[in-house]
């Protein structure tokens, strides 16, 4: 998948899972998700699980970093990285 | 030369009393010494599948099946929620950090024929399987303390035990050591060894009139062990059910917690359950029908678990921390393994220590990996959940949970979670960070 693909699904998933859709419309690509609390701890299980289920991607344990957690571009990032190694593994 | 028994096993819980069945059933002379007048009331209420094969073997499976005790099908996490997650996504609460549950079905079992275990009354459950071991011959005597074991005679072991104001010896090829916690031949012998790091206290009592459905991750689950998170470092609430009214609930911390709380029994139970406020507001609910009980001094290894004409079984040879219900399990299954060990000593009539390194071998490759489950569990704190969340991992997880431990190597979910945890340890940024548990344990021989 592409980073323009992977991009809208994550911000759709955040907006509607932890922000109750964004009503006003601040969820941005580069909004600190870990600095503002919308993303934490707790919740990444939920974004792990829909990265799983919907994406296909198994992000490794070891990598669920502030670096790669950080802001819906981050994990664009890191989730379009793993897709296109796992059809370079086909 | 002759012997009174061929075997005299110390001690009638369930370790002693399978290794009497399976002893007796093969047509050895056995005879068991319990300090105790059954039934007497005993921690360690739920089992895990693992325990069926030994059930079926020995043939007490029907007559633990006609006592009627609730059917465990499954086992459940939960914790306190975060704040900041929709209603659609906390319908979905399994995903949530700290909250899991599975189903013993999900994964087939080998010489496993049913897809459930039980929550047991033991002083019920550990009186079937002593008259079960009776019935097959073994001679049981009950109120009868053993003080020490005499190995000094290379054709024998006697073992004195005391009868009224007497003290009688009895002779016998070898000697089981099943005494559980009290740990018989580890305190005579000098090989008892407490473990560094798990110095854990529990507090446990009986409920009647929980509603089980208040605290379940859902309401088909009630009948599940429920494994309750606290929000305070390593420490957590076990929930089993003992009748279809009466709930064991009891809280495992370390012991210092308790040291400095510097409470009652009852307070210091309450102050900690307090901190689930979900959980506690059930239980006030509820009317407490036994006193308040405490287990401490909890986790030993020994260094030596047979020996010349002796082996060690149950609890008597390891104990580290009821998490996952392993303690039934260990008892019956070690009693399982060292049978073919023992079976082999009298038909070469060689009693040497050598004569049972097979036992010896599965048996601490079995503990090992329930020790190293329960540390990496530990350490993992909620992260747990999310490996019973990943579909990667799952069924091994199962497979230990159904205390699948002895036969083959480390499971490989094991192997993740050790190295998973190493990761989350070595990455300060890390989102798990904060959640490791405070018990850590380096890799060791069991």
């Amino acid at each position: 998948m592409t980073l323009d693909e992977v991009t809208p699904r994550i911000m759709k998933f955040i907006s509607e899972s932890f922000l109750e859709g964004d009503p006003k419309g601040e969820l941005t690509e580069t909004t600190p998700l870990l600095e503002w609390d919308v993303l934490n701890s707790m919740n990444s299980a939920l974004l792990l699980n829909y990265l799983r289920e919907e994406l296909h991607v198994d992000v490794p344990l070891a990598s669920i970093n502030a670096a790669n957690f950080r802001t819906v571009a981050a994990i664009s990032l890191l989730v379009s990285g793993l897709t296109a190694d796992s059809a370079e593994g086909v | 030369m002759s012997v009174d028994y061929d075997v005299v096993i110390v001690g009638g819980g369930p370790a002693g009393s399978t290794a009497a069945a399976y002893l007796a059933k093969a047509g050895l002379s056995v005879a068991v010494f319990e300090g105790d007048n059954f039934p007497r009331p005993h921690v360690g209420e739920s089992l895990v599948p693992a325990t069926t094969r030994c059930l079926l073997e020995t043939g007490a499976m029907d007559k633990v099946e006609a006592a009627g005790f609730p059917k465990k099908y499954g086992a459940a996490w939960t914790a306190t929620t975060s704040p900041n997650i929709n209603a659609d996504l906390a319908a979905t609460l399994t995903h949530e950090l700290g909250t899991a549950d599975i189903l013993f079905k999900e994964r087939d079992q080998p010489g496993t024929d049913r897809d459930y275990t039980f929550h047991v009354d033991r002083s019920k459950f550990d009186l079937i399987l002593l008259k079960h071991a009776e019935s097959l011959g073994a001679k049981v005597f009950q109120g009868i303390r053993v003080l020490r074991a005499d190995f000094d005679d290379p054709e024998k072991v006697t073992v004195t035990a005391r009868m009224g104001r007497h003290e009688v010896g009895v002779t016998a090829k070898m000697v089981i050591d099943a005494s559980g916690r009290q740990t018989f031949l580890g305190r005579q012998l000098g090989t008892k060894e407490s473990d560094p790091v798990f110095d854990q206290y529990a507090i446990h009592t009986w409920f009647e009139g929980l509603d089980r459905s208040e605290v379940a991750n859902s309401p088909e689950k009630v009948d599940y062990i429920y494994i309750h998170f606290l929000p305070i470092t390593d420490t957590w609430v076990w929930q089993i059910p003992i009748t279809d009214t009466v709930t064991s609930i009891g809280v495992v911390t370390q012991k210092k917690q308790f040291a400095e709380a510097n409470l009652d029994r009852e307070a210091f139970f309450w102050k900690f359950v307090e901190s689930r406020p979900d959980l506690a507001a059930a239980l006030k609910k509820t009317k407490r029908v036994t006193d308040f009980k405490v287990e401490a001094d909890y986790s030993y290894a020994m260094k030596e678990i047979c020996g010349d004409r002796y082996v060690l079984i149950g609890d008597a040879a390891r104990f580290v921390d009821p998490i996952f219900s392993s303690g039934v399990s260990v008892a019956l299954n070690s009693a399982r393994l060292v049978t073919d060990d023992i079976l082999k000593a009298f038909a070469n009539d060689d009693f040497s220590k050598a004569s049972f390194a097979t036992y010896e071998k599965t048996i601490r490759n079995g503990v090992r990996n329930w020790y190293e489950f329960i540390s990496v569990y530990y350490r993992l704190n909620i992260l747990f959940t999310t490996f019973v969340a990943d579909p990667r991992y799952r069924l091994d997880v199962i497979k230990m949970l159904q205390g699948e431990m002895y036969d083959g190597g480390k499971p490989e979910a094991l192997r993740v979670m050790q190295e998973t945890v190493a990761a989350v340890e070595a990455d300060p940024t890390h989102l798990w960070h904060p959640h490791l548990g405070n018990l850590r344990v380096a890799p060791v021989d069991a």
